[in-house]
């Protein structure tokens, strides 16, 4: 349950368009640590197949190879593209060349905008023959530590910018001092600042929570959900979509342990939750609330809520639960069309909200990106509602809605889009052709839903058209109620709020 | 010792734990341990840079402390430190402790015997007593914090240490009502574990042991240490041992189950880690039922975090259906396909979560091989959420196919609507590579079809579309050779039935042959031919159609007149392949047409040379003979032949006999050549000088001279590394390569060595070394040689260490100097170096006891070499050493009435702790100062 080595490196990326071009990989050493007391005890349970943690250079090429970032500038290379190469486990096989020859495993790793967080975990097992993945309790928590990490030099957004991530850089070893000393995890690092713990009450505190909260009792519960789809416009072909969201709070409620609970129920014929993961604060669940799967054919028996969520909340806002559903239709049927006119593109879209949808937003608009072409140029494109912003650097056109559709609840766009030749805008490997989508964005009370909608060519025409859709999929179904705290004053109570 | 700038310790730091292999050239482990220690105790230093003096000892505390005494003494010096700092500096006491357990527990110093452990062990138990910072106050917080882990980190190294202070952990654990009660969980923890599982290991009864295990309050079982324990078999197949109680021990229950409810406040990761032990306990102790977890199960299970749930996964590993019905087995398997393909868990979470399903412990199990096999319980409908798609990144993708792929192997072979959906999806994949798609695109699909041909190659309906459109895709972009032939050659190695890959060659081929020439570039007719040559390998394929695609690509383009060395030897590469077909009578004429034409008309010399010699072994040798000239094969008596005749031969024949192989283990490696230090003077010059000038003068004007005096000889024995491989009894032409590691020295030529035999004298190798500043340092070797059948190798060699002493040389004066004019040499530059202002230049003293050996003869042994003057009956020597470029060491060594006194000047003083370790080496007991 321990980790031998962690790594941070930085890389840029070659710009790996088409079949080759683009420039090479390669990569610094941003952050490393070695926990030699753990080291220690991976000699003693490998034995003679001992392979040690090398010096941080000799990680950096092999940890590219296996992760496909080396040698960006070549289009075939053994090492790194071998068919018959397994390349789908989270744990990497490094091998090692030089003086410290071998191969490390299992080394995890993850890649977010130009990072590569690494670590090698302690197998506990004799190394021959290698145990099962599954088997090593070291994966998981090596897996938890990095996301941990990535939550706290990357923040939310995707790309970390140079000063802020020298700060937490430079943050890193102070705080794997507390909460990683001598490579076995207490805690993942956490994004915010860590609290001075206040001073010690007859009940235990949780370890997740450096204090009691003091002050207003304010409780806010948002919800955001996503429905993706893909709508081919043909009857020989079903249209497809999915829908997931989350639930996230912020409760500021005094005590060492105050309980809370948040219900969600569901409309009439709302469709039912399915695949709750829940935050590790909620206290106990109902099994039914876990039943619903799915992967699963709904056998008719299955849960329709109330769902009822009781916890102890931490001081820092959180993800209460997330979930998927099925829902009868997608909430926005589209069609979208491209073709190939000399030098230019003839669009045309047409967005159609669903009745069951109730027209009013705070604020609703579709994009229109346009990848591996060159940057957009001129656009001559008429919208029957709202009006249309063209960012040129990004390629994207932003249709702008408003707050509500027009009574006859459908929006059409038309017109031609051209491109400069001279510079190159954003790639994308599966928008090449004429392949590109729609997705169109809206923000709501009392619920919240974005949705995104991508669509494949069916047959490699010169033209083809897609429906698309997202918008709000369940209605007026958020009922939150904040119980008071068990213990506690009287005076207070739980302020009932939504946020969108 | 000068003391380094305190700013510059960032940066020597980081250059430390970044390469300490190469931060070492520069200076030794020794005196970089004294000089960080000599840093820490000083007041004047600021708090942070102490914490970053740290760093060394927490991630190589064994490169500081090579042996244990060492480890002792700079744990006592940390120790000694960690005492002095005032507690306001937090960060500093935790970072000392956490350095200490590293530099203990990495030199093997925790033992009963070593003073320091035991009083560090004392300390970290009296920093944990004070719970809820009654005592102290909250600034020990984070020092209790780190004490904990200290402990946990100390019992887990050696099991056992603790087991004597259960009740004791129990009560502080119990009493602490801060977060910090998960350390104290954590610890307590671990320690019932270990002591179970040392009661586990004995005989007999155990149920009178367990109470008083369970209520021990003494010292540290330093038993443990000496004897430590096997480590926990983490397989289910493992045996556990257990502990046999007779009965049920309700203390021991309600620990555990206090523990286990307490657990909701710990942190997830806190919380698996105690899960993982607890496990191991009731796994130990048969009196306690696994079906103590029950009341947690829905709440790890129900939690997002993959930690929870993976320590859930573990107790379905051991205990089976002791814990989990089969209902809850068959939610389990369904909880995590749906967390496999959940759209808000990480891609890497996903990944683990489908190997899991991979690797699902059942309660009935049909192999326990531990290999990847499905459970029953996923079916096709169960898994069809899984279905890849375009969207998923290439791992899932991957992962999915080949999790699939399973599945539909072991549903009804009748219905291949599943396999149908996987190979659509290929297809999808396909045209997104037709599309221009990203070089990993390119990749994953060329992964995706060898996965779905290793499961499905028996489906033909599938195979055969799948060879259309691989020859359709190469149609359009044939650059994809590389990867075409690739996936053929790993499918043959993978599959024992070739036909799939002979008809791909087959279509292959078809293609190539009938392209219209007009659309033949130089460059697509490169990667044809790479195919070509591919497809003539394959004895199942006619190759008439290739000869006549070749000499109509001759006669018809520009090839002969515009290809260059490269594209002929291409071209010959079929014609060799072709050589050896077993159809070789049906392209007889042909093939000797086309080499005809090639040695007639290529534009290359070297191309139509060979082309003649193929020409020759065709038109004169018997199918038989020909075959035997051209099989490669192990057998030695064909060196020749093969060398010759294989050149040409690329694919199967580069990687034999062009490129290189690598060795496996070690083959080779350089032994020191002692006793050879006087021969080492490369340069004397003749000139006696002038009568009446200063010998200083003089001598330092022979520096002028360009290269003078300024490189060093190493002799060492090449031989074979212990057992090898008879293959390497006889080897040729050996090339020995050498790569610096540091910048001390300039680039080391190559050698060369004509052969080695096993049974005959090892050849000497000198290494000529010129050195920018004497340093010691490391040479990295590596060695390219042939063996007797023909084949090139490369190893690596062990790692030669470059001595200090063995860049010692000789005075470099003319060979006629006489003694006097030595010694007033001697005298001046010794003054010299005392007189000048504190620069470059040093003195120091060394003292140590003489033992039995008497001084002269370790003069004798030693400094013989380098001697300027000695008076045997007063006992006093002067010593010279030269380092090139031109630096010196002097050394004047007397005896005193109880030691042998050796002073000590030299003029560049970065060599002091050289010159110390030099002669601690030399002196033959341990120095007193």
């Amino acid at each position: 349950m321990s980790v031998r080595a962690l790594w941070v490196f930085s890389h840029e990326r070659g710009d790996g368009g088409g079949g080759g071009g683009g420039g090479g990989a390669g990569g610094t050493v941003c952050f490393s640590r070695r926990f030699p007391t753990v080291e220690r005890r991976a000699k003693a349970l490998a034995g003679a197949l001992y392979v040690a943690v090398p010096e941080d250079g000799a990680v950096l090429q092999p940890l590219l190879t296996e992760l496909g970032l080396s040698d960006g500038d070549k289009a075939f290379v053994l090492s790194r593209d071998d068919c018959a190469r397994p390349q789908r486990s989270p744990a990497l096989e490094l091998r090692v060349q030089g003086r410290d020859r071998g191969v490390l495993w299992p080394v995890l790793a993850l890649v977010q905008g130009g990072l590569i967080l690494a670590c090698l975990v302690l197998v506990e097992a004799p190394p021959e023959p290698r145990p099962p993945l599954p088997s090593l309790a070291s994966v998981s928590q090596g897996l938890s530590l990095l996301a941990g990490l990535q939550a706290f030099l990357c923040g939310t957004g995707a790309k970390p910018d140079g000063e802020a991530l020298a700060s937490k850089l430079a943050l890193l070893p102070s705080v794997l001092l507390q909460i990683c000393p001598l490579g076995t995890p207490l805690d993942a690092p956490q994004a915010g600042s860590v609290a001075a713990p206040g001073p010690s009450g007859s009940q235990k505190q949780p370890a997740w929570k450096p204090g009691p909260h003091r002050g207003r009792a304010v409780a806010s519960v948002s919800l955001s959900e996503t429905v993706r789809s893909m709508q081919y416009g043909k009857p020989s072909r079903q249209d497809l979509w999915d829908v997931f969201g989350t639930v996230n709070c912020k409760c500021e409620v005094e005590g060492v342990l105050p309980n809370v609970m948040v219900t969600l129920t569901l409309p009439p014929n709302g469709s039912p939750l399915q695949d709750i993961l829940v935050h590790p604060c909620v206290t106990s669940l109902d099994s039914s609330l876990l039943m619903a799967s799915s992967v699963d054919d709904g056998d008719g028996s299955s849960f329709s809520g109330p769902y009822k969520f009781p916890f102890s909340p931490p001081l820092e806002p959180f993800r209460l639960c997330s979930y998927t559903s099925q829902v009868p239709v997608p909430p926005i049927l589209g069609s979208y069309q491209l073709k190939e006119e000399e030098n230019q593109l003839r669009v045309t879209a047409t967005l159609k909200l669903h009745e069951s949808v109730r027209n009013s937003f705070e604020y609703c608009e579709a994009h229109l990106p346009f990848f591996n072409r060159g940057h957009v140029n001129n656009v001559d494109v008429k919208v029957s509602c709202g009006q249309l912003e063209v960012s040129r650097e990004k390629s994207l056109l932003v249709w702008v809605l408003g707050q509500k559709f027009p009574k006859s609840r459908e929006v059409t766009l038309n017109g031609t889009v051209n491109f400069s030749e001279l510079s190159s805008g954003p790639r994308d490997p599966l928008c090449t052709g004429l392949t590109a989508y729609i997705k169109p964005e809206n923000w709501c009370l009392p619920s919240t839903t974005s949705g995104t909608l991508l669509a494949k060519p069916p047959s490699p025409l010169r033209s083809w058209c897609c429906r698309g859709t997202a918008a709000v999929a369940q209605q007026n179904w958020v009922v939150l109620e904040v119980a008071p705290p068990a213990v506690g004053r009287t005076e207070q109570h739980g302020k009932r709020r939504a946020i969108a | 010792m000068a003391s380094t700038n305190a700013s510059s310790w960032p940066r020597r730091i980081s250059s430390f734990t970044s390469s300490p292999s190469q931060f070492l050239s520069g200076t030794t482990a020794d005196s970089f341990l004294d000089q960080v220690l000599h840093e820490l105790r000083d007041d004047r230093i600021s708090e942070s840079t102490k914490v970053l003096l740290l760093t060394p000892f927490l991630e190589h505390p064994t490169i500081l402390c090579p042996f244990p005494a060492v480890g002792e003494e700079t744990a006592v010096e940390l120790l000694a430190i960690f005492c002095q700092v005032p507690h306001k500096s937090l960060q500093l006491r935790c970072q000392l402790l956490v350095a200490i357990t590293s530099v203990l527990v990495c030199t093997s110093c925790v033992s009963s015997e070593v003073e320091v452990a035991v009083g560090f062990l004392d300390l970290l138990y009296q920093t944990i007593q004070d719970t809820n910072d009654h005592k102290n106050g909250q600034q020990f917080y984070y020092l209790r914090l780190t004490a904990c882990d200290c402990l946990r980190e100390i019992e887990t190294c050696y099991p056992g240490l603790l087991s004597q202070k259960l009740e004791a952990l129990y009560l502080l654990k119990q009493q602490e009502t801060t977060p910090l009660h998960q350390a104290y969980s954590l610890l307590y923890t671990l320690a019932l574990k270990n002591a179970i599982r040392l009661l586990s290991l004995q005989k007999g009864g155990a149920d009178d042991d367990l109470k008083r295990v369970l209520a021990g309050n003494e010292g540290f079982a330093w038993k443990a240490v000496e004897t430590p324990l096997p480590p926990y078999p983490v397989s289910s197949t493992g045996q556990i041992s257990v502990v046999q109680t007779s009965t049920d021990n309700k203390e021991l229950k309600s620990i555990v189950s206090l523990l286990l409810e307490e657990s909701y406040l710990l942190t997830p990761l806190s919380q698996a880690t105690l899960l993982r032990e607890l496990i191991e306990v009731v796994a130990m102790v048969q009196a306690l039922s696994p079906a103590i977890f029950k009341s947690q199960l829905v709440r790890l299970i129900g939690t997002v975090e993959i930690t929870l749930l993976h320590a859930t996964l573990l107790m379905k590993s051991t205990f089976t259906d002791s814990l989990f019905t089969t209902e809850d087995e068959n939610f389990f398997i369904k909880r995590l396909v749906s967390m496999a393909q959940h759209p808000l868990l990480s891609v890497q979470q996903k990944l683990f979560y489908m190997d899991c399903i991979l690797h699902f412990p059942e309660n009935r199990p049909i192999s326990s091989n531990g290999e990847e096999s499905l459970p029953v319980l996923v079916t096709p409908h169960l898994a069809a959420s899984l279905l890849p798609t375009v969207f998923n990144d290439s791992r899932t993708m991957l992962c999915r196919l080949s999790l699939l792929s399973l599945v539909y192997l072991e549903a009804d072979e009748n219905d291949d609507k599943g396999v149908g959906y996987l190979f659509s999806h290929l297809m999808a994949l396909h045209r997104i590579v037709e599309n221009h798609g990203t070089r990993e695109m390119t990749v994953t699909y060329f992964k995706s079809v060898f996965t779905f041909l290793t499961y499905f190659y028996h489906n033909e309906k599938f195979t055969d579309d799948l060879t259309k459109s691989i020859s359709e895709l190469y149609s359009k972009h044939c650059y994809l050779a590389p990867n075409v032939i690739n996936l053929i050659d790993r499918i043959q190695e993978h599959l024992e039935d070739p036909k799939w890959s002979i008809r791909l060659l087959q279509a292959l081929q078809k293609l190539i042959v009938e392209l219209p020439l007009v659309q033949m570039n130089i460059q697509n007719l490169g990667w044809h031919l790479k195919i070509l040559g591919r497809v003539s390998q394959e004895s199942q394929v006619s190759q008439g159609k290739t000869l006549c695609f070749l000499l109509s690509v001759l006669i018809n383009t520009s090839l002969c007149t515009t290809g260059d060395w490269k594209m002929g030897s291409v071209v010959l590469v079929v014609c060799r392949n072709l050589l050896q077909h077993p159809s070789l009578h049906r392209v007889f004429t042909e093939l000797a047409d086309l080499l005809q034409y090639i040695m007639q008309h290529y534009n290359d010399v070297d191309i139509q040379d060979h082309a003649r010699f193929y020409y020759t072994l065709l038109t004169n040798l018997s199918r038989e003979k020909l075959s035997g000239v051209l099989t490669k094969g192990p057998n030695v008596e064909q060196t020749k032949v093969r060398s010759l005749s294989s050149l040409m031969a690329e694919s199967e024949g580069l990687s034999n006999c062009l490129t290189v192989q690598e060795t496996t283990g070690t083959v080779l490696k350089l032994t020191k050549v002692h006793n050879t230090n006087v021969h080492r003077v490369s340069q004397q010059t003749d000139s006696e000088g002038h009568e009446g000038e200063d010998v200083l003068t003089f001598y330092r004007k022979q520096f002028s001279s360009p290269g003078f005096s300024s490189k060093v000889i190493l002799e060492y024995h090449l031989t074979y590394a212990g057992d090898v491989d008879v293959t390497f009894d006889k080897l040729f032409s050996i090339c020995l390569h050498f790569d610096l590691t540091d910048s001390n020295y300039e680039q080391v030529s190559d050698i060369s060595v004509p052969c080695l035999f096993r049974n005959r004298k090892p050849p000497v190798v000198r290494v000529t070394l010129q050195p920018r500043q004497p340093y010691p340092s490391t040479l990295c070797a590596s060695a390219m040689f042939t063996t007797d059948d023909g084949l090139s190798w490369h190893t690596q060699l062990e790692d030669i260490p470059v001595c200090f002493s063995d860049v010692f040389l000789p005075l470099p004066v003319p060979v006629g100097w006489s003694q006097e004019k030595r010694e007033k040499l001697f005298d001046h530059l010794w003054s010299s170096m005392c007189e000048e202002e504190p620069g470059q230049s040093a003195t120091s003293l060394f003292c140590f006891e003489i033992g039995n050996q008497e001084l002269p003869a370790l003069i004798e042994s030693n400094f013989s070499a380098y001697l300027i003057s000695q008076e045997p009956e007063k006992q006093s020597y002067k010593v010279m050493f030269f380092l090139p470029p031109q630096f010196h060491v002097l050394l004047t060594i007397a005896n005193a009435e109880d030691a042998v006194q050796v002073r000590i000047a030299t003029d560049n003083w970065d060599f002091l702790p050289f010159i110390n370790t030099y002669l601690k080496s030399v002196a033959p007991q341990t120095p007193r100062s």
